[in-house]
Parts: C-alpha cells; sequence; structure tokens
C-alpha cells in the first residue's frame, strides 16, 4: 500500500485533466480552507470550490474576496496563497489557500496555522482581521 | 523572542511607569488596584494567561514621533475605553510594534472611538506618512486601524472572547485554541514534489473507498 502509480492520469479519482497552475483561483477551482471554522474543517464529499471571484478579471490572487460553495452553502472567503507563483519575492504555495469570511469581514475561524504573506498588509482591503488571528507569516 | 511564562497571573504596573515591558493591562478606574488573581478589567475575559516577558525596551515608535503609544492610550483611556491591552511584540514578528486590542461598550462606541483615533492620526502626521483607514465599518463587533507600528483592534466584548488575540498574541506556539485545532498530518503515500490533483476533503472522503493509492493534496510544508 503506498504504492505510487506511474500513470497519474488513470488511477485517479474523478479529475479529467491535471493541469499546472495556469491562472490562480478562478471558478470552480477546488481550494482548501485554512482556518479553523466548523465549516472548513467538517468532511464533505465534494471539496470546497470558488463559483465567483470579485474581481474585474474573472481571476483572484492573494487578496482577493471569493464566493465559495461549501456543504452547500455559499461563503464569502479571503485567498490567502495559491498555486501559481506570483510576482519575484512573493510567497508560493503547495495548495489554494482561503480563509472563510463573513459578509461583513469578520472571519469565521479563529485561527490559522498555515503561513500568511505579509503582503496583504501592503494590499488595499481589510486584511489587518485575517492578519490579527494568523500565527505563521512567510 | 519572548518567553511564555506559565505561572498564573503576573502583577501590573501601570503604564507610565515603566518605559517598556510585555503585556500592560489596564484596569478600569473602579477595579482597585492591581488584583492578585485576575489580573484583568472586569469582564476582561477570566482565563487570560499573562505569560508573556519581555526584554525593557524603549517605546521607541518609528512612525511618527508624536504619535506613538504614549500617546495612544491615554486617549483611548480618556474616550472610556475598556480592556485596553496593549501587547509589545519582538521584532522577530516583523508585524507592527504594539498590538492594542480595546473594547468597547456598544456599536457607537467603537465606531466613536476608532473615527476619533483616525482623527487624531490625521491631525499629527505630516504629508510623507501613509493613510490609515478603519476597516470593519460595516461590521457591528470588530472594528481595526493598521497605523503601520501599531495595530489597533476595537471589539465587543463577546467578539473578544471569541478570538482570544491576547491569548494569540502573547502565547504564540502555546495558544490552547492552536492546540485544539485538528492537526492535519500527511497521509501515508504522501510524497513530496509531485503535483497534488485534489484537495483534503476530497481526499479523506474517498480514499477509503478507493483502494489504490492516490496522489493526496501537498500541504505547506511548515518549517
Amino acid at each position: 500500500q503506498g504504492l505510487l502509480r506511474r500513470s497519474v492520469s488513470h488511477s485517479f479519482l474523478s479529475f479529467a485533466s491535471i493541469t499546472g497552475a495556469c491562472r490562480a483561483i478562478q471558478k470552480l477551482t477546488r481550494v482548501r480552507v485554512v482556518d479553523n471554522s466548523a465549516l472548513g474543517n467538517t468532511p464533505y464529499h465534494r471539496p470546497p470550490k470558488c463559483i465567483h471571484v470579485y474581481n474585474k478579471t474573472g481571476v483572484g490572487k492573494v487578496g482577493d474576496t471569493i464566493l465559495l460553495a461549501i456543504k452547500g452553502e455559499k461563503k464569502k472567503a479571503l485567498i490567502v496563497g495559491h498555486k501559481m507563483p506570483g510576482p519575484t519575492m512573493t510567497p508560493r504555495f503547495d495548495s489554494n489557500n482561503v480563509v472563510l469570511i463573513e459578509d461583513n469581514g469578520n472571519p469565521i475561524g479563529t485561527r490559522i496555522k498555515t503561513p500568511i504573506p505579509y503582503i496583504l498588509r501592503r494590499r488595499e482591503g481589510e486584511f489587518s482581521k485575517v492578519l490579527a488571528i494568523a500565527c505563521n507569516f512567510v | 523572542m519572548w518567553r511564555a511564562v506559565s505561572a498564573g497571573c503576573r502583577l501590573l504596573r501601570p503604564i507610565s511607569a515603566t518605559a517598556g515591558g510585555a503585556l500592560r493591562l489596564e484596569p478600569l478606574p473602579r477595579v482597585a488596584g492591581a488584583p492578585r488573581g485576575g489580573c484583568a478589567a472586569a469582564g476582561g475575559g477570566g482565563a487570560k494567561a499573562l505569560g508573556a516577558v519581555a526584554e525593557r525596551r524603549q517605546a521607541a515608535d518609528t512612525v511618527l514621533p508624536k504619535f506613538n503609544i504614549d500617546f495612544v492610550v491615554p486617549l483611548l483611556r480618556q474616550e472610556n475605553a475598556k480592556d485596553i491591552c496593549v501587547i509589545q511584540l519582538p521584532p522577530e514578528i516583523k508585524y507592527c510594534n504594539y498590538f492594542i486590542i480595546v473594547s468597547g461598550s456598544s456599536t457607537r462606541h467603537l465606531h466613536a472611538m476608532a473615527h476619533y483615533m483616525l482623527k487624531m492620526y490625521k491631525h499629527h502626521k505630516e504629508e510623507s506618512d501613509p493613510h490609515t483607514r478603519i476597516e470593519g465599518k460595516e461590521t457591528d463587533d470588530w472594528l481595526c486601524i493598521d497605523f503601520g507600528s501599531i495595530v489597533m483592534h476595537f471589539m465587543l466584548p463577546e467578539t473578544r472572547e471569541a478570538y482570544e488575540l491576547e491569548k494569540l498574541w502573547t502565547l504564540g506556539s502555546y495558544d490552547d485554541q492552536l492546540a485544539q485545532m485538528t492537526p492535519q498530518s500527511l497521509p501515508e503515500d504522501f510524497i513530496f514534489g509531485l503535483t497534488p490533483n485534489s484537495s483534503d476533503h476530497l481526499e479523506t472522503a474517498l480514499s477509503g473507498k478507493r483502494n489504490e493509492s492516490a496522489f493526496t493534496d501537498l500541504r505547506d510544508i511548515q518549517p
């Protein structure tokens, strides 16, 4: 058990193609919720997916708000890291990380264990709350 | 690096007496002196473990010479802010120098305090200093302002209890909410360096059904 198959694309779970990270987070990307909210951590048979990006272009980068479909409900979320390489000297994460927030901007979870990039502080937007509940900074 | 002292509460000293120091809680005027047990202002939350001790530092504010911590805290006291909690962060955390958490009695009180602080900042800053905005204006329980080297959070007492930011920033990794978060462990067939193709939930839900190994989500490798 635990054998790695070479024929990657065949033994997988339902995904048709493996594309590398070409655009950061857009509609229908599966994301990973990294805070300790109940909504983000209870298992569900479908992964949380982005259904809308609040941006002029439909692509979300670090610091953008997106709308997420989680457990049959819609929740807003803030992108804190994506797999696509960004500008130089910014961190690139191995998973598309997202923090759930309410409509008024308050985070739903109370702690974030994964590293959060510092660039959120420079960006225009309401990130101080998310930075306040984070422990690691990158 | 600040050391977490886990033994009970520390005796508090008023902010004007010391030049530096780690965690200073301002007791309400009606709470007499520095109480032995609670070390907190009334209603501040019973389980505040004031464990953090930092080295003595001069309260230097690099952003503005005038708008520093000794200016801000008396303003907050003047505004009848409850439970002013000032945490001095070590320079290894390159976030800010001071982290202030303040409770208010109502939503209007929070908004009034936040706008007043912003007004004082605008009055005292020079043109070269960056503008600051109030975040959380559409919420009714949590507002916050980032002044560069000082970050202020205005919360209602219930919100403060829920998030327990003081514990997080003083205890660091010994925080109990962090410990209660279920640790995410790497699955057995995790192999670093390969492109993941599924998310956590899908993996845990379906890995039981499918016996063959599949790629797992590549978690962030925490240093």
